[in-house]
């Protein structure tokens, strides 16, 4: 298998399809982070289309290919919050169900039922929050990510972060709690 | 600003992972399992799937651009650089509808392109002539478009012969293989049904014709 | 809602990204909206500029525009079209046909029908005057098209080139496949009774249940 470095240096001699090696692998990391982000599946490929597509462009820039990861995430960080504005520009409200990023049920039908509309309920309330509520919160309890990881990647301290995330705690049980 | 009553500062840290259940005061723990089944997503939330095209259509995006050059610059434009063309390449679903009515055509109808293999006068010293013929019933006009005519079914319309439905042209090609479809009543596109077909790309299919000295050959 | 938005940012980006209007290629006028025919073109210089033919590529945008078929799927076409043809040249370099701009159009054609790189690069090595590399491109790219598993498609053309067969005759071999398949044999089964120079099914097989392209020249 190909690992990071080894791709980049390819595309950089020339062998372009290698390109394809990392556009699946991050596809695949970082399509729940650009979903949850965006509140849609849609925007989040358009984002990720044009992160990597940034990436590529500008990839004799990347100084560590062998973190192509951590240099990736902020070129797609930026995108999506980019498309974020683009879509608020045109008016772009996202729908208010969350049915396009719910993953298959498990256990009995009824237990299916119930934890697939406590993921739609807890999708929609995570649109209520502010991005940098979101992504802080889809960073720590979607991709697993320590606060210190988190600050690294945002160049927030780790102390905004926890306020950031604390209130989101607190907006998202005051939306949960309205649900009729 | 809290909207409505925030949680104790130990739920906050319990959802954090920085404390356990057990960690807390027992007057808080209902609030803590409240908070836990509520506001964390379970293990299933994880999977996010995009389209299946959406790595093909990144890389024909990657295939037209510049090969990236390794480069001196120390200071990233990024974040500035004017927006250059985005290029949604999303295939759109198509209309399964349009298709079945093909399908029900196709199956209503005949091509025997017939040869004649006469050296063409004025149209370059190897061109063969080839008369396609179509029989299609019922509709009220029938052309040809392909990679001979630039695409273009206003060139060349066939003609009916009389009131039996059947549809003819001649012309002449130059030897080699050509692809090509039927556009009937101006709109719908058809493959020769007796022809060999291929993927035109856009999720129909077109019609190889090929050409030798002896004239046109389908099938 | 979404095709305006793609116009939007087509036009707005064509006007700041793009040094010096060109205009429309002449032969895309009128065919193809300006924004597809300023997409096409760049496609087109930079396709060029490696000395690759754009004929393939402004033939499938005026196919794309005769056909209406929106905007960014013709561009996506346009790039996937040169994309083969890349893969094509790049398959035949090492050979004499190396620049023969018909042999990489006709690579391209038989990439598309589902060979790979390595298979365009082999029937090429194993060409012989007078066939045409060119020929021996379309002619298996045809058979993959009609269902004959690559491999056994670049082998039936390697056999006919080998044993002296015209180059009318290797042309012709998809045509040849066709009336086996419309006697009852599978893709597959009619390349093996070509190859054997027998009837379709000698082997006694049972025929496969015609298919739909095997109903449609039954009919009458």
């Amino acid at each position: 298998m190909t690992n990071d470095a080894e791709a980049v240096r390819a595309v950089l001699a020339g062998d372009i399809e290698q390109y394809a090696v990392l556009v699946r692998r991050y596809r695949d990391r970082y399509a729940g982070y650009a979903t949850r982000l965006l509140g849609s599946v849609d925007a989040a490929e358009d984002a990720m289309q044009e992160a990597l597509i940034r990436a590529y462009d500008n990839l004799g820039q990347c100084r560590d290919p062998a973190n192509f990861r951590g240099w990736f995430f902020l070129i797609l960080r930026n995108c999506c919050y980019a498309e974020a504005r683009v879509r608020r520009r045109h008016g772009n409200h996202q729908p208010l169900d969350g049915a396009d990023l719910v993953a298959e049920e498990s256990g009995t039908p009824d237990t299916a039922m119930e934890e697939k509309e406590q993921r739609q309920d807890l999708e929609r309330a995570l649109r209520r929050l502010t991005e940098e509520q979101r992504e802080v919160f889809v960073l720590k309890h979607y991709e697993g990510l320590p606060y210190e990881e988190i600050a690294k990647r945002t160049a927030v301290p780790v102390s905004s972060l926890k306020m950031r995330m604390h209130r989101a705690y607190d907006r998202l049980r005051a939306t949960l709690m309205e649900k009729p | 600003m809290t909207d409505g009553p925030g949680y104790h500062p130990m739920v906050q840290r319990l959802l954090d992972g920085e404390l356990t259940l057990r960690d807390l005061p027992p007057e808080l723990r209902a609030e803590g399992e409240a908070a836990l089944r509520s506001i964390l997503p379970g293990p299933e939330s994880s999977a996010v799937g995009f389209s299946p095209w959406f790595e093909q259509r990144v890389m024909a995006a990657i295939r037209v651009r510049p090969r990236p050059q390794p480069r001196p610059r120390t200071v990233w434009g990024w974040l500035t650089e004017a927006r250059e063309i985005r290029l949604r390449l999303r295939p759109k679903l198509l209309a399964l509808g349009a298709l079945a009515g093909v399908a029900l055509l196709v199956l209503t109808l005949v091509s025997r392109p017939t040869t004649v293999a006469v050296a063409g006068a004025g149209a370059g010293a190897d061109s063969v002539y080839v008369r396609f013929v179509l029989y299609a019933p019922k509709v009220s006009s029938v052309a040809l478009a392909g990679s001979f005519n630039e695409w273009d079914p206003g060139r060349t319309p066939l003609a009916p012969a009389g009131e039996t439905g059947v549809w003819t042209v001649t012309l002449p090609l130059p030897p080699g293989q050509h692809t090509y479809a039927f556009v009937i009543d101006g709109q719908r596109w058809l493959p020769d049904p007796a022809a060999p077909a291929v993927d035109d790309g856009f999720g129909h299919r077109n019609s190889v014709m090929t050409v030798t000295a002896t004239g046109g050959h389908t099938s | 809602m979404r095709e305006s938005a793609i116009a939007l940012l087509l036009l707005s980006g064509v006007s700041t990204a793009l040094h010096g209007q060109a205009a429309t290629p002449a032969r895309l006028e009128g065919r193809v909206t300006p924004a597809v025919a300023e997409a096409v073109r760049a496609i087109a210089d930079s396709v060029a500029r490696t000395g690759l033919p754009v004929g393939p590529l402004y033939r499938k945008a005026l196919e794309g525009g005769a056909k209406g078929v929106p905007a960014d799927r013709i561009i996506a076409a346009v790039g996937t079209v040169a994309s083969q043809l890349a893969q094509a040249a790049k398959a035949l370099r090492s050979e004499p046909v190396a620049h023969d701009t018909d042999a990489i159009e006709a690579g391209g054609y038989a990439i598309n029908a589902g060979l790979s790189a390595g298979q365009v690069a082999d029937l090429a090595r194993g060409n012989r005057p007078p066939q045409a590399v060119a020929a021996s491109l379309r002619s298996a790219g045809t058979l993959a098209a009609l269902g004959v598993p690559p491999a056994q498609a670049v082998a039936l053309v390697h056999q006919w080139i080998a044993a002296g067969r015209s180059p009318d005759q290797v042309l012709l071999l998809p045509q040849q496949l066709q009336a086996a398949m419309a006697r009852g044999a599978s893709p597959a089964q009619a390349a093996n009774g070509i190859a054997h120079g027998g009837q379709p099914g000698a082997s006694g097989d049972h025929p496969e249940p015609p298919s739909h392209a095997q109903d449609r020249s039954h009919r009458p």
